[in-house]
């Protein structure tokens, strides 16, 4: 899967959502949870050396999946308070299928190959990073507060116990992460503006990862499959 | 002098790869020791199983007469002080001194205490006419320095430390080094991991290396700084005074300046120099 184009990444993150909106539910919804939830499964969604939910190191395998399912869960509490059984399956099994497209997107777009593609592209730079960095931040500052709350449990916080003293543990725990990001950003700034990073400017793309034709064909026919469906549905 | 810190049969592995194994030594209270060995031996895992956030896979970290496999590093902070890579990420605090009296508080010493000990922290490490900044408004070298002091505050039985030295300027370390003989001289055991050997040699008075996760050396620092041949296949090269010490055939083989001096002024006939 990570070899993937990164565009075609996108198309299929993208396109399983806008069809479990658009196909009627619940089967539509069903239909797309599930090809949303076998991606979580395919090697290469997964930390692990061999991602499938069959391989000797399954577990691995599954934590992706299992990370889509309780991202998910809450909402489904949510809806249920909200409305009855039948409207919370069918909004339910969407943003089911929002929420584990996304998760499996997270798990299989490396963002330096999605800069490059853009790049390449002849898309803005600056957009590409700004987008890039997003994705690219997430698995930094979880390292980063996992080194946080080490550090601070070796000072004597414990992040155990009642509600009140984990409420009181939070603030030693998210303030140095937020500091320090926000810190950060004066830094990395500099450090791209000097490299010639600026608004506007073009850049050369070294390695632009390859964008074969049937990934081309694959992303325009789930265009016009979300159109096709579209058009059926107001029909 | 009773063992502060105890390795006894240690072994560590992250899945299948071992990071540590079968590694014993003792340290004893007041002594200062220097964790040597190419990047990947193993220190950082060793300093994370004595701050208590790994527990062994084989043998017994002891700290004091505490076992810390069973123990979480929350508790095993009223007796080991620690300063990771990356410290200066931890402050959070609205003031210097806020942030180095936090360890203290939150080991729920009485106020007068706390007090005592982040004042005695911050003087230690020349910290005073910082203490009312924020953490963020000082610079990194200094940023390190209140962690540093942060550690010295729950003045632990066990200070190990994890680089304290990089990016820090000649006065800095210096500084540092200050820090630590005093608070081994009341009888704090240090385990210092660094590349920096010049200050290790200034510092430190034993040297423990790792190669490939299994104790390769544990004798004087000075007679290892002055092993070139030693230390070349572990990718560590003598400092300066050490390196000149041999090669003028010092008596003694001093590898701290004021030593060397003293030996170079008496061997040129003139006495004491210094």
């Amino acid at each position: 899967m990570r070899t993937l184009h990164p565009f075609t990444l996108l198309a299929v993150a993208a396109a399983l959502p806008a069809l479990a909106w658009i196909l009627p539910a619940p089967g539509g919804g069903l239909a797309t949870l599930l090809v949303a939830l076998s991606l979580t499964l395919t090697p290469g969604a997964s930390p692990g050396p061999a991602g499938t939910g069959i391989s000797r190191s399954w577990r691995p395998g599954l934590v992706v999946f299992r990370t889509a399912l309780f991202t998910a869960a809450p909402f489904w509490l949510f809806l249920l308070l909200l409305h009855d059984v039948r409207t919370t399956v069918a909004i339910g099994l969407r943003i089911s299928t929002m929420v584990a497209s996304f998760v499996w997107l997270a798990a299989v777009l490396a963002p330096d190959r999605l800069v490059e593609a853009t790049v390449a592209r002849g898309w803005s730079v600056t957009a590409a990073y700004l987008f890039a960095a997003t994705l690219s931040a997430v698995p930094v500052l979880k390292a980063r507060a996992r080194r946080i709350v080490e550090a601070q449990r070796c000072r004597g916080l414990s992040p155990r116990g009642s509600v009140a003293n984990r409420f009181r543990a939070l603030r030693a725990l998210a303030l140095p992460l937020v500091l320090s990001a926000l810190h950060e950003v004066d830094e990395r700034t500099l450090a791209l503006e000097s490299r010639g990073l600026v608004s506007g400017a073009r850049r050369t793309s070294l390695a632009p990862p390859p964008d074969r034709v049937v990934e081309r064909v694959v992303r325009w026919g789930l265009l016009l499959l979300c159109l096709a469906a579209l058009v059926r549905r107001l029909a | 002098m009773s063992a502060a810190l105890r390795l006894d049969g240690v072994g560590f592995s992250y899945g299948a790869v071992a990071a540590l194994c079968d590694v014993s030594f003792d340290v004893a209270a007041g002594e200062r020791v220097a964790l040597l060995g190419r990047n990947g031996a193993g220190k950082t895992t060793l300093v994370r199983l004595v701050a208590g956030l790994l527990h062994p896979n084989a043998g017994t970290v002891w700290v004091g007469d505490w076992d810390t496999g069973g123990r979480a590093p929350e508790e095993l902070a009223r007796r080991v002080g620690s300063l990771f890579q990356h410290a200066d990420q931890q402050l959070f605090a609205r003031t210097v001194r806020e942030d180095v009296s936090f360890g203290p508080r939150a080991l729920g010493l009485p106020a007068h205490e706390v007090r005592r000990r982040t004042e005695e922290a911050l003087e230690a490490l020349a910290l005073g006419g910082h203490a009312t900044q924020h953490p963020y408004d000082l610079p990194p070298a200094l940023r390190k320095l209140a962690a540093l002091a942060g550690a010295l505050a729950l003045e632990p039985i066990v200070l190990v430390l994890d680089e304290p030295t990089a990016g820090l300027d000649r006065a800095l370390r210096a500084q540092v080094a200050d820090a630590l003989r005093e608070h081994a001289e009341r009888g704090a055991a240090l385990l210092v991991v660094t590349h920096d050997l010049a200050f290790a040699a200034e510092t430190l008075d034993r040297g423990i290396v790792l190669d490939g996760g299994r104790l390769a050396y544990d004798e004087p620092l000075a007679a290892l700084l002055t092993s070139a041949e030693r230390l070349k296949p572990l990718g560590l090269v003598p400092p300066t005074v050490a390196a000149l010490s041999v090669a003028l055939d010092l008596p003694g083989r001093p590898v701290r300046e004021r030593d060397a001096a003293h030996t170079l002024a008496r061997v040129a006939g003139g006495g004491p120099g210094l």
